[in-house]
């Protein structure tokens, strides 16, 4: 049984290997807007083992990182990923968050959201709007949840914390 | 005790909350060149080893498919360059027989493109290539299908490309077969979705078919002339007896954009080169007026010889009355 210095050591491990794959595993497989959010799996996995005000700062400097990257509509992003990283922290109270399916479910639900609030806040056309939401953005949050699913089943045992315990 | 513990802990979440949704508002509805401003510092500081990470994932990407390009590209150049010499020639030629000035060579600086998971990542384009390579904003990006956009923002080793799929992005352009000039934005109509240009005012009187290339004009110093924009699919609306509005199947794609050019020394300065200044028009026009002046003075005396030379042997012929030639040639020395 390791202690919840180790495990908190191990779960910023993952955070930081998620980090390096969203800048250096993404880039090489392929369309951008299917391949797996990394940062939005670091995310959620963070938001749903903490408080509701760590999820909201984190996701405020997640979306900070990604507006700075893609300045369309600076803040957008910081929004949605406050919004997202709020909402998945109160979201663990009410359903079965151990449940690995449940994680990956909330992954894919997180990043749809982030979508339609960052494509509603950079006044994003009609037409644009609804290609991205029904079209890439599903096809993103399964290939994004898929990877969650993979990572929760790897790494189970460094999962099982409560940050805000 | 637990349920006072618990609701401070409860408040302090949402003074965080608050506090983050707060910020994030501040940054959305703050001014364009401030946000630019605290992008462009964040990535220069605190994000320059992820940039640099995620530029280092893209070359490795590109670099297969690159060889494989550049070898059929070198393959087609050498072939090429066995009638290089003489199509050289001919063409320096050409160009000094109709006084022509020798072509505009603009040049660019290559960039990949550092694409992001985010749904907005198609109007904007973070670029590997920044203000140590000579990129400075308002540059234009183009790939070999066509013009991308122009850059906005630059860092020492990155910038940022405002696509022509950004509300903002605005270019002149003209058909290529020259009969219509207007005004290229994105389409608000945008029936595939994938994003499509149109072409705004453009006379009633000046109809365009479909197919036709539509390239940038070169007007307001941004863009070179004869870039591609797109091609005419459409005709969107008819704004009652003056203009139409043509849409347009776009030359190039950000969203599918993996490497990119940045062309820098383009701008109205530099083109102003390429082109003869007043002063050179007025000494070009001096200069052709003496030529004639020249020329007619030439031509005179060529007739006043000819003149002469009738008169002389008219005056030397004996059947008409006049001394020997020889006697005229060497009169001077035979007279007393």
């Amino acid at each position: 049984m390791s202690s919840p210095l180790v495990t908190r050591a191990q779960l910023l491990l993952v955070m930081l290997v998620l980090l390096v794959l969203q800048f250096y595993l993404r880039p090489r497989l392929g369309s951008a807007r299917v391949s797996p959010d990394f940062l939005l799996i670091a995310l959620m996995l963070f938001a749903m083992r903490s408080g509701a005000g760590a999820g909201a700062l984190a996701g405020f400097l997640i979306g900070i990182i990604e507006d700075t990257l893609t300045p369309a509509r600076f803040g957008a992003g910081a929004l949605a990923h406050t919004l997202v990283g709020y909402f998945a922290a109160w979201g663990r109270a009410v359903f079965f968050a151990d449940n690995v399916l449940v994680n990956a479910a909330f992954v894919a639900v997180g990043l749809w959201f982030r979508d339609l609030i960052v494509l509603v806040m950079s006044g994003s056309e009609r037409s644009q709007l609804l290609t991205e939401l029904t079209v890439y953005s599903p096809l993103q949050a399964l290939t994004t949840a898929g990877f969650a699913l993979l990572l929760l089943i790897t790494f189970r045992a460094w999962f099982s914390i409560r940050l805000d315990a | 005790m637990s349920s006072i513990s618990d609701r401070r802990y409860t408040r302090r979440d949402t003074v965080v909350f608050i506090l983050c949704l707060g910020l994030s508002i501040v940054c959305l509805f703050s001014p364009t060149g401030w946000s630019y401003n605290i992008a462009d510092t964040l990535r220069r500081t605190v994000l320059s080893p992820l940039v640099w990470l995620q530029t280092r994932a893209e070359e490795g990407r590109t670099s297969r498919v690159r060889f494989r390009l550049l070898t059929a590209q070198r393959d087609s150049a050498a072939y090429m360059a066995q009638f290089l010499p003489s199509l050289r020639a001919e063409n320096e030629r050409l160009r000094q027989l109709l006084k022509l000035s020798h072509r505009l060579s603009a040049s660019y600086v290559p960039a990949e493109v550092l694409h992001q998971p985010h749904a907005t990542d198609g109007r904007t384009l973070l670029l590997s290539a920044g203000s140590r390579q000579g990129v400075a904003p308002f540059n234009p990006v183009v790939s070999p299908e066509g013009l991308i956009g122009m850059v906005l923002s630059v860092t020492p080793q990155s910038s940022v490309a405002m696509t022509w799929a950004h509300p903002e992005f605005r270019v002149s352009a003209f058909t290529v077969s020259g009969n219509a000039l207007g005004v290229v934005a994105p389409s608000a109509d945008d029936r595939n979705a994938e994003g499509s240009l149109e072409l705004r005012g453009v006379p009633y009187r000046d109809s365009v078919p479909l197919g036709t290339l539509v390239l940038s004009s070169g007007l307001g110093g941004v863009f070179p002339k004869g870039i591609p924009v797109g091609t005419v699919n459409g005709t969107l609306r008819e704004e009652a007896g003056w203009e139409r509005v043509y849409r347009l199947r776009p030359a190039a794609n950000p969203g599918s954009a993996a490497h990119v050019l940045i062309l820098v020394g383009t701008r109205a300065n530099d083109l102003a080169n390429a082109f003869p200044t007043d002063s050179q028009l007025e000494a070009m026009r001096l200069d052709s007026i003496a030529r004639v002046q020249r020329a007619d003075s030439l031509a005179q005396a060529a007739r006043a010889a000819r003149a002469a030379r009738r008169d002389s042997l008219r005056r030397s012929s004996p059947m008409m009355g006049g001394a020997p030639t020889a006697n005229i040639l060497s009169g001077r020395d035979s007279t007393p």
